[in-house]
């Protein structure tokens, strides 16, 4: 038997058998219920607790992903991808040979100048890897030796719209289904008291407001909707409606469930509608969800050495530390795909000022994420991705050394990394030029990325398809895409 | 594999197994019936061999075409792939048959593979002669004589079918059912218990048909027909990309309410739609159906690509005209000739032009204010009594001039609250100086700074900008209970003013002053730069020293622009602004920060800013001084001019004279909608022609061959004399010759009716498309919809007449096992019913149905402000980046006129799988999760309804059996059964019990929501009826419709 038909046979016996309810409990009735159960119809189906058939199509080496996503477009070449040759040519022209063709922005396309910024900080190579990063990272720099950067990533997309939502969805244009959506259709959720793809949003310091982000990122596209990220919000009501209304506390709703759950019984009896049984278990379900997301957001029984490990954001509701202590505490309840999405990485116009913020909101709790799960032997089968919508350019948008000069945003390579499930730690994938401008070798472009990521799931993301508009839709799209061997373990 | 479905819950089961064998009954050929090209083979083909072998030359293989007769049965270096009659002479077949890995097809790296039964098929289909047929859909369809005559025409299609599968019809369902089935088909609300029972008793033998024709002549019916219409034209109130600001697009979408009520018909629905603009005969009318095109998504964000985004929107209107009109699915040859259709790369350009002609600019839509091309039109949805409008908004003044005859006692209750304000007013008042850290702002880099710690400083003018100012909090021992932000006059400010403002409306053309449209707050126990969107301090009232006719101080408390706070220009010194919280600042908040929005227009900040901390009794009042001076006077020495100020003052502001406020503001805006014209997006063609090219693998950056409009080569030509423009394209489009569009429309609306069409992917007509279960009696209907003018009424009622329709739903084990998605239509239709009518259905059975039809969209309750969290308010002119709930009748409107903001759709529509209409919707999901359980157990929506239908409850004479009983009837449509009532019977002496044992969570619950209660019924007896009223919303049956 089928696990939910399963709990529904249970369900039934405890809505017929078990309490006698209003003296309508038969035997005879819960086991027509039941053998309702196989014609079960495609629109009468739970949120299922399982993937497809058949996946993963090969063991994993990663059970779930964390996604910390950096909106806005992080500044590869500050943080991650510098070279002597940017402070060589700080102030003077990039060399037409580097900037060649290639379409910039409408932002800075009018600019007469091209002037190279070196990046604005120092850093150091870091651990036994001597991968180099930012200063502006200190506590990421503890954890270089289990990063797998990887310094080639491209996409086709200079603006932000066409560009988050191709990282997120693999094209560029709405429509499609988000990578978490994807993940959670294929594979399914561990838990059944929580969703499969959770989805959080925090403002970054160093840009605010800063570019909006759209529901569509962590939506499910043309996949059912119920594979679409939930979000997880701070305050009262984590989930939107979790919150019973004023005046019904959690006993109240438990004895008004079990009328519904008779009244849907009787109904599914007479009527034969398997839906309704289904109905049930997810009312079942959302009163289940009721206490374990409280307990999920529920962090004071945290150990104090674990809050200060994420820093003192920690403390604070809906900032990316307590989304990443949440998200923490989400992979260990077995959500399958956790996606944080920052926002405020748009550094147009003062570089200088708002980089250094956007940083520190970021790199403590990002090292203590990698950290908390090592220390918990999770980093092993869970795939940190962090990951941007492009990186930025060499040279200055504004006037070189105006405080109010920034850069622009550069898709032909950027900086994301892997820690954890199936990658390899402390390595740098791919190389660009002397002005991090161009790539140089091993090229990943964002399909190539969203294939890996699947690969690691166990999944072959050429034979991971949706039928949608006649076609048999991938992640990874329509173009040839590629694991990267390379940095697998 | 294939996954089109979530089939996961069934993988385990035999359902999977029925399905498949299901699958295999309805599409294959049984023994002693040749096979059919496009129902058994094409789909193989295409699935399976026409990525390489097919319609794309540039992914041709080997040369080798199989989607052509006199290429597959062409000899090829001696090798032929089909020959009719010979399977083992077919090159294709031996490359079937084969085990070889090197030689089998498909390949094993095309990751398919071909079942026997399909390898069977093949070989079939060669053996019987390998004949090709055109693709259904192309082919124009055509009317057979029915199989039988003694039925009605779908009758016999259905029952013929049935015969063949060997099932029998369901009978036709009881009365109640019917009802309430028809009644949420045509109008998408339920029927009340009182026409379940009038219908019940109606003895009359056309009584259904009486029925029917009452519905369709509800004004309602446009707008349940309208519904899957603006998911198809991805219809929404804002622009979609980025930052996603809101334009004004409603006038469209009563328009497509207005034709289906007006039973416009359908060609003429469509052509208005593609080509008004361009009609001989152009109406305003026909002008606002254009909106159609412009309901595409557009930006204004810096930084785009002119080039890159009118591809973009060219192809959306392409992809949109060909899933919802014509049912194909064009948007891959956008890049490369179609894999599975005739339509090559330069068919879709082609078609692209006629949507190129358009003046519309690249970016646009900024500010709220509609993109070009614009027209202000008319609303063609006129429906209210007008008379009566006027009627209404004079009571409504009538009222407001003498509170105390609206709300008795309104003008004492408010005044002594007022006295006893400002009895207290400046109580213990102290100001606690702040060390300022920084200001920052998204935009800029300079032109602010903090001086001495004290000041936050703008230097220079800017506007629709807001600054975070984050400070340092002093030790205190009293109560923190506000924040006060004092302006001051600057030396460097124009006229030495606090701001720089100085435009008409502001300042007085010399004295920089200032706007005010939004403060927020939060506080803690670590500096934050900037404002903790997720943890604003909850605030009171805000106050100042001075405020100009359309500056009130409490406008910085909402988000919305036109409500800020502008200082009186004729006062002297420093202004202040007072914010008293809700609850006293946490004792132990070391830090604070203040979010003070400019964003209104252009150079409206203020120059040099101080904050305080306040404890005790705020020293300003909301009050101006002369009410004040009124308020202190005793009543009887009043002059008449006091009282009406006073009055005129409480009808303004006193909130519990709110609701009649909006309620007028509701009907002033009805009626301006009968009025006067509003903006409306219109399609029109540029002065200068816009070459169109091939754009090499869909890249707007490499135009190749110019093209001209045309449409493509596999469909009919364009019809003698119709000009090469949208115009033309329409006339194509509704031609007695074009194949689809006729199939498509009458399968969209028996979609509508039973949940699926007659072809499931009703967005694809294509090749890849599902073959149609019913093929005859599409094409019957499809041709007797032309031939009987496009009607959709008549269409809509020759489908709910039929005895299929009419059939039960109660699926038997048997029947389930044998077809579980009624495919065959063995019985009547079930599925859960579509967001938007759960809502208007919860909402009619409560009573708080504000049923008026079109007009501006409405923001009914939603958690929190959630847009604020993901948009670019502070940063931009554009509109809808906050979420302001609306009051009164706006909270109760139908589903359809909420106000859709397309990056985050209301999520109480969004859970119950409404699209967000980003992009062309054809087919909603329809799921089944917590998440929807949760929605309708707390949304307050609903908890409201729950609440107001108890009252409904209430007012019924009879005892708990009898009011129980018609509740049920009122909300599910049906009887209940002895069970089902003594279920109902022990809820609610349950509930009763629950909370006499605690009457103040009654009270709780029934505060929930802003519609007044009936206070004449005791709380413990309402709140227990609102539990079950809310058992009642929630069950099964009332989300469905069967």
């Amino acid at each position: 038997m089928h696990p939910l038909d399963d709990s529904l046979a249970h369900l039934t016996r405890r809505a017929f058998i078990g309490r006698g309810a209003g003296g309508i409990g038969q035997l005879a009735l819960g086991s027509l219920l039941l053998s309702a159960l196989a014609g079960r119809s495609e629109a009468s189906q739970v949120r299922s607790p399982r993937g497809l058939a058949g996946f993963p199509h090969f063991a994993p080496k990663a059970k779930r992903v964390l996604c910390l996503f950096q909106s806005g477009g992080m500044s590869h070449i500050d943080l991650f991808d510098q070279k002597q040759t940017l402070v060589d040519f700080a102030g003077k022209e990039l060399p037409p040979s580097i900037k060649g063709t290639q379409r910039v922005t409408g932002m800075t396309s009018e600019q007469t100048q091209f002037l190279v910024v070196p990046p604005i900080a120092g850093g150091k190579l870091c651990g036994k890897s001597g991968l180099w990063i930012s200063d502006l990272l200190p506590h990421l720099q503890t954890v270089a030796d289990d990063l797998c950067i990887i310094k080639s990533l491209n996409t086709e997309a200079i603006n932000h719209d066409p560009a988050i939502t191709f990282m997120n969805t693999g094209n560029q244009l709405p429509g499609y289904a988000s990578m978490g959506s994807w993940v959670s259709y294929g594979l399914g959720s561990e838990n059944e008291d929580l969703p499969a793809f959770i989805a959080m949003v925090s403002q970054g310091s160093g840009k605010n407001p800063d570019q909006p982000i759209f529901s569509r990122l962590w939506g499910s596209g043309f996949l059912p909707s119920s594979h679409q990220g939930v979000g997880l919000r701070p305050g009262g009501n984590p989930v939107l409606y979790l919150a019973n209304p004023d005046g019904i506390d959690r006993e109240h709703r438990r004895a008004m469930l079990d009328d519904l759950a008779d009244l849907n019984a009787l109904h599914a009896a007479e009527s034969g509608d398997p839906e309704t049984l289904a109905r049930i278990e997810a009312y079942e379900m959302a009163f289940r969800m009721q206490a374990s997301v409280p307990e999920l957001v529920d962090v004071s029984g945290e150990a104090a050495e674990t809050l200060e490990l994420y820093g003192p954001e920690v403390s604070k509701p809906g900032s990316y530390a307590a989304n990443c202590l949440l998200g923490r505490r989400l992979l260990e309840r077995g959500v399958r795909f956790v996606q944080l999405f920052h926002r405020g990485w748009d550094q147009h116009i003062a570089l200088n000022r708002q980089l250094p913020n956007q940083c520190r909101d970021i790199d403590q709790p990002t090292a203590a994420i990698i950290t908390d799960l090592k220390r918990r032997g999770m980093l092993e089968d869970t795939l940190v991705v962090f990951a941007t919508e492009f990186g930025r350019t060499a040279y200055s948008q504004g006037g070189f050394g105006d405080p109010s000069a920034g850069r622009d945003h550069h898709g032909r390579c950027f900086t994301v990394w892997l820690a954890g499930g199936g990658v390899k730690g402390g390595v740098s994938y791919g190389s660009t030029d002397d002005f991090s401008y161009n790539i140089t070798a091993d090229p990943v472009h964002l399909r190539d990325f969203h294939a890996t990521i699947l690969h690691c799931l166990g999944v072959d993301h050429e034979r991971f398809t949706y039928r949608f508009r006649g076609l048999d839709t991938k992640l990874t799209g329509v173009e040839p895409a590629k694991v990267v061997r390379g940095i697998l373990l | 594999m294939q996954h089109e479905k979530p089939i996961e819950l069934r993988k385990a089961s035999q359902g999977l197994l029925v399905v498949l064998a299901l699958a295999t009954q309805a599409r294959a050929a049984p023994a002693d019936r040749p096979v059919d090209f496009n129902r058994d083979i094409r789909p193989i083909l295409a699935e399976n061999c026409f990525a390489c072998h097919g319609f794309d030359e540039h992914a041709r293989k080997a040369g080798l075409r199989l989607d052509r007769a006199e290429s597959a049965y062409e000899e090829l270096d001696g090798i032929t792939p089909l020959v009719p009659g010979d399977p083992e002479a077919s090159e294709a077949w031996l490359r079937i048959s084969s085990t070889d890995p090197d030689e089998v097809m498909p390949p094993p790296s095309s990751h398919r593979a071909l079942s026997e039964a399909q390898k069977g098929l093949l070989r079939r289909w060669i053996k019987e002669g390998a004949a090709y047929a055109d693709h259904w859909a192309f082919v124009p369809p055509t009317k057979v004589e029915p199989p039988r005559q003694d039925v009605a025409p779908i009758d016999a299609f259905v029952r013929a079918r049935l015969a063949t599968e060997k099932l029998e019809p369901s009978p036709e369902a009881d009365r109640a059912t019917l009802i309430r089935r028809v009644s949420l088909d045509l109008t998408g609300l339920p029927p009340s218990a009182d026409e379940v029972a009038a219908f019940r008793a109606d003895s009359a033998p056309d009584a259904y048909v009486q029925l029917v024709d009452r519905l369709l002549a509800s004004p309602h019916f446009g707008e349940r027909m309208a519904l899957p219409w603006l998911d198809a034209a991805r219809y929404a109130d804002t622009n979609g990309f980025s930052i996603d600001g809101g334009r004004h697009a409603w006038l469209w979408r009563d328009w497509v309410i207005h034709a289906f009520n007006s039973n416009k018909p359908f060609d003429r629905f469509l052509v208005e739609q593609i080509a008004g603009d361009l009609l001989p005969d152009r109406t305003d009318e026909a002008l606002a159906a254009t909106g159609f095109q412009r309901n595409a998504m557009i930006t204004h964000e810096g930084g785009t690509i002119p080039e890159e985004n009118l591809v973009n929107y060219g192809a959306d209107r392409v992809r949109t005209f060909g899933e919802a009109v014509l049912g194909l699915t064009l948007g891959c040859a956008q890049c490369h000739d179609h894999k599975f259709d005739p339509i090559s790369q330069r068919d879709y350009y082609r078609l692209f032009d006629f949507f190129n002609q358009t003046s519309e600019p690249a970016l646009g839509g900024d500010g709220g204010v509609n993109a070009a091309p614009t027209a202000q039109l008319r609303s063609p949805l006129v429906h209210d009594d007008v008379d009566a409008l006027r009627a209404r908004i004079s009571t409504l003044e009538s009222m407001l001039a003498v509170p105390d005859d609206a709300v008795p006692g309104s003008v004492a209750a408010w005044e002594g609250q007022q006295r006893a304000d400002l009895a207290v007013r400046g109580k213990d008042f102290a100001l606690h100086p702040v060390k300022l850290l920084k200001i920052s702002t998204p935009n800029t880099g300079s032109g602010f700074s903090i001086r001495d710690g004290r000041y936050a400083l703008v230097e220079r003018p800017m506007g629709f900008v807001a600054f975070d100012v984050s400070m340092e909090l002093p030790a205190r021992t009293a109560p923190i209970t506000g924040l006060r932000i004092v302006m001051h006059p600057d030396p460097d400010a124009p006229a030495k003013g606090w701001g720089w403002a100085t435009d008409e409306g502001v300042g007085k053309g010399e004295k920089g002053s200032f706007v005010v449209t939004n403060v927020s707050l939060s506080a803690g126990t670590i500096p934050s730069d900037q404002v903790n969107l997720y943890r604003l301090l909850p605030l009171r009232t805000a106050t100042a020293n001075c405020w100009s006719v359309d500056g009130r101080p409490e406008g910085v408390l909402n988000t919305k622009a036109n409500e800020a706070w502008i200082p009186d220009i004729g006062v002297e010194g420093p202004v202040r602004l007072t914010l008293t919280f809700s609850e006293p600042l946490p004792s132990d908040a070391t830090h604070l920060t203040a979010q003070v929005n400019f964003g209104r227009h252009g150079n409206v900040t203020a120059k040099r800013m101080e904050f305080f901390l306040v404890s005790g009794n705020d020293d300003d009042s909301t009050l101006p001084q002369s009410i004040i001076d009124i308020v202190a006077k005793a009543s009887d020495v009043r002059t008449e001019n006091e009282w009406a100020t006073l009055r005129s003052y409480v009808a303004k502001h006193a909130p519990a004279l709110a609701s009649l406020r909006s309620d007028l503001d509701y009907v002033r805006e009805r009626l301006a909608i009968h009025a006067e014209a509003f903006t409306a997006l219109v399609m029109d063609t540029a002065a200068t022609p816009r070459q169109t090219r091939i754009l090499h693998r869909g890249n707007y950056a490499d135009p190749r061959d110019p093209v001209t409009a045309g449409v493509p080569s596999a469909l009919p030509p364009l019809p003698e004399g119709a000009p090469p423009n949208r115009l033309g394209l329409a006339q194509w489009t509704v031609s007695r010759a074009n194949p689809l569009t006729a199939r498509v429309a009458v399968n969209r609306v028996w979609q509508l009716l039973f949940g699926t069409g007659l072809v499931k992917t009703a967005g694809d007509f294509g090749t890849q498309g599902e073959w149609p279960s019913h093929p005859e009696l599409l094409d019957w209907l499809a041709v007797d919809f032309v031939e009987h003018g496009w009607d959709v009424k008549r269409l809509v009622r020759q489908i709910v007449t039929s005895e299929t329709y009419r059939q039960a739903s109660h699926a038997s084990k048997a029947a389930l096992d044998r077809d579980p998605d009624n495919r065959l239509l063995a019985r009547g239709p079930r599925f859960r019913l579509a967001a938007e009518l759960i809502r208007d259905a919860a909402l009619k059975t409560s009573g708080l149905l504000v049923s008026d039809l079109g007009g501006p969209s409405v923001h009914p309750y939603t958690p929190g402000d959630p847009w604020r969290e993901i948009s670019h308010y502070g940063s931009t002119p554009a509109t809808a980046q906050t979420f302001s709930q609306d009051h009164g009748a706006r909270l109760y409107r139908r589903s359809l006129y909420t106000y859709w903001k397309r990056t985050l759709p209301p999520p109480n529509m969004a859970t119950f799988d409404a699209p967000n209409r980003e992009t062309c919707a054809v087919d909603r999901a329809n799921t089944n999760t917590p998440l929807q359980a949760l929605v309708l157990l707390n949304d307050i929506q609903f908890v409201e309804a729950a609440r107001a239908f108890a009252e409904r409850i209430l007012r019924r004479d009879g005892d708990d059996a009898a009011r129980l009983a018609w509740a049920f009837t009122e909300a599910t449509s049906g009887e209940p059964t002895p069970a089902v009532l003594a279920v109902l019977a022990r809820a609610i002496a349950r509930e009763r019990a629950a909370f006499a044992a605690n009457p103040d969570a009654a009270r709780r619950l029934l505060s929930n929501g802003e519609s007044v209660r009936d206070a004449t019924i005791p709380a413990v007896e309402h709140a227990a009826w609102a539990q079950v009223a809310a058992l009642l919303l929630n069950l099964s049956e009332t989300s469905t419709r069967n």
